[in-house]
């Protein structure tokens, strides 16, 4: 890693037509992706995202203009073209143009064996990204039989298991169940706390409100907004004419706000932060249990000495597998965070089951609750 | 003509002899005539299997398909009468999309219907225009976009002018303004008689647009009802892997912590809103004006949203681009809310159904006048 980089890519005024196309698909376009930013490309169908995605990973070569992957020029061949590719996965929309091997395990594997890597890191690797995208027990099967969102999240996990710089996802979500989405979503945010920078394009706006820090617009081959999201949403004809409908959070918070006359700022971007703004009453407390390799019903009991009205809800992926493995019920297997704070705020106490690694993560979201008016009262077991 | 246009009773199905688990299980659902209806239910939960029984593709292991009150007749002239009333659309469009050009594949219905060449005609440019692709009449479909071979597909099902036209994910991978779009076509076919049935990941989408849900899970029907009843029972939602729309939940917990009822249940932003203001207070005006065959220009105020196709066709004639040229029910009902005038073009055989989305606002407390 380049010490005090802060741009991980860098699209200077790249112009890029489609051979036989009459207008360029990404018209002078400039954005940077910094590092460790959560960032969001929005645009319609047909606006240049997917195409911009082919300048990151150097698939495409501009016809002017310059693209930077970590602070070096991209080449568009040899070892150099290589090195790009481990750097920036990028996994597309539609898996079946992505997953090719005839099974499971093979496929995840094909990126760790074109980087030249030892055997034993290689299976490491992919038994980690198995692990984490849920597809353990479907290791050994043909790729043919697996589901649509089956084979979207094997697509995901070929990119994991060459731990790169730079995820990139185009349209994750799109064509997954919501329960899915949320799980892809909450995996992103783990990727992002241990240090990827992630990178998404999506049509649900909802969705990349709650979890995006920056945000790129494009129209018709061009970016028309490069900035957090209330900047962009803030003008809502503008928004309409991008084919774009601003998220519900950010209308209900502004419209609550002009209606009684506050100002609209803090922009609360979940539920539990709208609700946080919106109405006050005696809180719950949240209980965090730290998970690392086994999940089972002993580790609830310091906290039924407190209690024992509690819902449990789990956050992140080392906890969902090891609680699925464990058959012990949960009552939030998805959205866990929001679903126990959502409790809280209505009297109870809740229990996250959470990867040790990103009790951190739990903290910030605690804390960033607090600027919207609730403290919360909670507690991490050891 | 019965109040149901779909019954099933027990209908089970595997797709192959050795499957364990039915792709449907004993399903017995009722599909009312007319109402706006949203099939839930995770992917594999048997949505796809469901549709193609209703248009006769897939004939029940057991159990019985009701069309109007009538067993299907599965021979074949049966079958091709069945498909003249009933419109499928698929959720790929690849699945759909067979000849070589737009123009082609849209008049392959009608032709297969015995439509005549000058109706043939006027449908298709009729569908074009619907789902804004008349410049791509000629186009290869091959040279499409995704969401471009969606909309084909979807001008093919309109061209028909079915009576029941039945969507799977409509608006999966498309983005947010033809979402709005294609809902605003199936409004304006409910409006003209047809029944639409919707399936769909989008609770949010499914929450703010349905009368009533039918939900699946592992090939079993769940819930049919109203989606309220479905969205309070928690463990039931997550155990069918969708997830509470927003409004609901926002409702939902501040009515909860506020110690007060749910109901009334808003189901749109704009409706969400006027329950927590709360004032009984006339919040502001919108300016409809009505467009029909021959419509002009009139006397506007604020921002301009257009809706309807006959709208859409007199500001495309202007060359014209309205503020709100998708949504735009909501955007005015939310500029009003914020005490600010705006004008809605808007055809005249929905001025009823608009005018109704602006009176739900009464049942929140707050009300909008028309102006016309």
């Amino acid at each position: 890693m380049i010490k005090g980089l802060t741009n991980v890519v860098e699209v200077d005024d790249v112009t890029f037509t489609y051979e036989g196309a009459s207008r360029p698909s990404l018209d002078h376009v400039t954005v940077n992706i910094k590092k460790g930013v959560k960032t969001v490309i929005l645009g319609a169908n047909g606006a240049g995202k997917s195409t911009l995605f082919y300048q990151f990973n150097a698939v495409e070569r501009p016809d002017s203009g310059q693209v930077r992957v970590l602070g070096q020029p991209a080449k568009y061949r040899g070892k150099r073209l290589k090195e790009i590719r481990s750097q920036i996965a990028v996994v597309l929309q539609n898996p079946d143009d992505q997953v090719f091997s005839s099974t499971v395990e093979d496929d995840v594997a094909y990126g760790p064996r074109n980087m030249k890597l030892p055997p034993e890191e290689i299976k490491e690797r992919v038994d980690r990204a198995l692990f984490e995208t849920g597809l353990t027990e479907l290791r050994e099967k043909n790729t043919l039989q697996l589901s649509y969102g089956q084979r979207k999240r094997l697509a995901l996990a070929g990119a994991l298991a060459m731990r790169p710089e730079v995820l990139v996802m185009d349209e994750p979500t799109a064509g997954l169940d919501p329960q899915m989405a949320l799980e892809l979503m909450e995996l992103a945010e783990q990727l992002h706390n241990s240090g990827t920078t992630i990178v998404i394009s999506t049509h649900d706006v909802d969705l990349a409100y709650a979890w995006a820090d920056e945000i790129h617009v494009l129209r018709k081959a061009e970016v028309i907004y490069s900035g957090p999201s209330e900047g962009f949403y803030c003008d809502n004809i503008k928004v309409h004419s991008t084919g774009v409908m601003p998220p519900s959070m950010f209308v209900m918070n502004r419209n609550l706000a002009d209606i009684r006359g506050e100002d609209s700022a803090p922009y609360p971007r979940t539920e539990t932060q709208l609700l946080s703004k919106m109405v006050s009453g005696p809180k719950g407390r949240l209980h965090v249990v730290p998970v690392t390799d086994k999940v089972d019903h002993y580790m609830l009991d310091p906290v039924f000495e407190h209690t024992d009205d509690v819902k449990v809800g789990v956050f992140g992926t080392v906890s969902r597998r090891l609680l699925y493995a464990s058959k012990m019920p949960a009552d939030f297997v998805f959205n866990g965070f929001e679903s126990c704070v959502g409790r809280c705020l209505r009297g109870k106490d809740a229990v996250l089951l959470c990867d040790a690694d990103c009790i951190n993560l739990i903290e910030q979201k605690v804390a960033g609750l607090r600027e919207f008016g609730t403290d919360l009262e909670y507690k991490v077991y050891p | 003509m019965s109040d149901y246009i779909f019954e099933t009773e027990d209908l089970t199905y595997k797709y192959n002899s050795r499957q364990e688990k039915p792709s449907l299980d004993n399903v017995s659902i009722r599909v009312k005539r007319g109402v706006r209806t949203a099939i839930l239910g995770a992917n594999g939960a048997g949505k796809s299997t469901l549709f193609y029984h209703f248009n006769g593709i897939f004939k029940p292991g057991s159990g019985t398909v009701k069309y109007n009150g009538s067993p299907l007749d599965y021979d074949r002239d049966a079958l091709t009468e069945l498909r003249k009333n009933i419109s499928v659309v698929v959720q790929n469009p690849d699945e759909q999309i067979f000849s070589a050009t737009v123009e082609e594949d849209i008049a392959f219905g009608p032709m297969n219907c015995g439509m005549e060449r000058p109706d043939v005609e006027r449908a298709i440019q009729d569908s074009l225009f619907k789902v804004n692709m008349e410049e791509y009449r000629y186009r290869p479909t091959i040279q499409l976009s995704y969401g471009q071979r969606k909309r084909i597909a979807f001008a093919g099902a309109l061209a028909i002018r079915p009576d029941v036209l039945i969507l799977d994910e409509p608006t999966a991978g498309l983005d947010p303004q033809m979402s709005q779009d294609v809902i605003e076509l199936v409004d304006e076919m409910v409006e003209a008689g047809t029944t639409v049935i919707i399936s769909t990941h989008d609770v949010d989408l499914a929450y703010a647009w349905a009368e009533e849900i039918h939900v699946l899970r592992h090939g079993k029907l769940v819930f049919s009802g109203a989606p309220e009843d479905f969205f309070a029972d928690l463990e039931q939602v997550f155990l069918t892997g969708l997830t509470v729309p927003h409004t609901y939940s926002v409702n939902f917990m501040t009515q909860s912590i506020k110690g007060e009822p749910l109901a009334p249940y808003p189901r749109t932003n704009s409706q969400i809103l006027c329950k927590m203001r709360n004032d009984g207070a006339t919040v502001g005006h919108i300016r409809l004006i009505p467009v029909r065959e021959g419509s002009d220009m009139a006397e506007e105020e604020g921002a301009v949203g257009i809706y309807g196709s006959g709208a859409r066709r007199l500001f495309a004639s202007k060359e014209r681009v309205a503020d709100y040229h998708f949504n735009a029910i909501e955007c005015c009902l939310m500029e009003a809310i914020n005490g600010r005038p705006s004008t809605l073009y808007c055809d005249e055989h929905m001025m009823p159904f608009v005018k109704g989305r602006i009176a739900s606002l009464d049942g929140f407390g707050s009300h909008v006048e028309v102006v016309e």
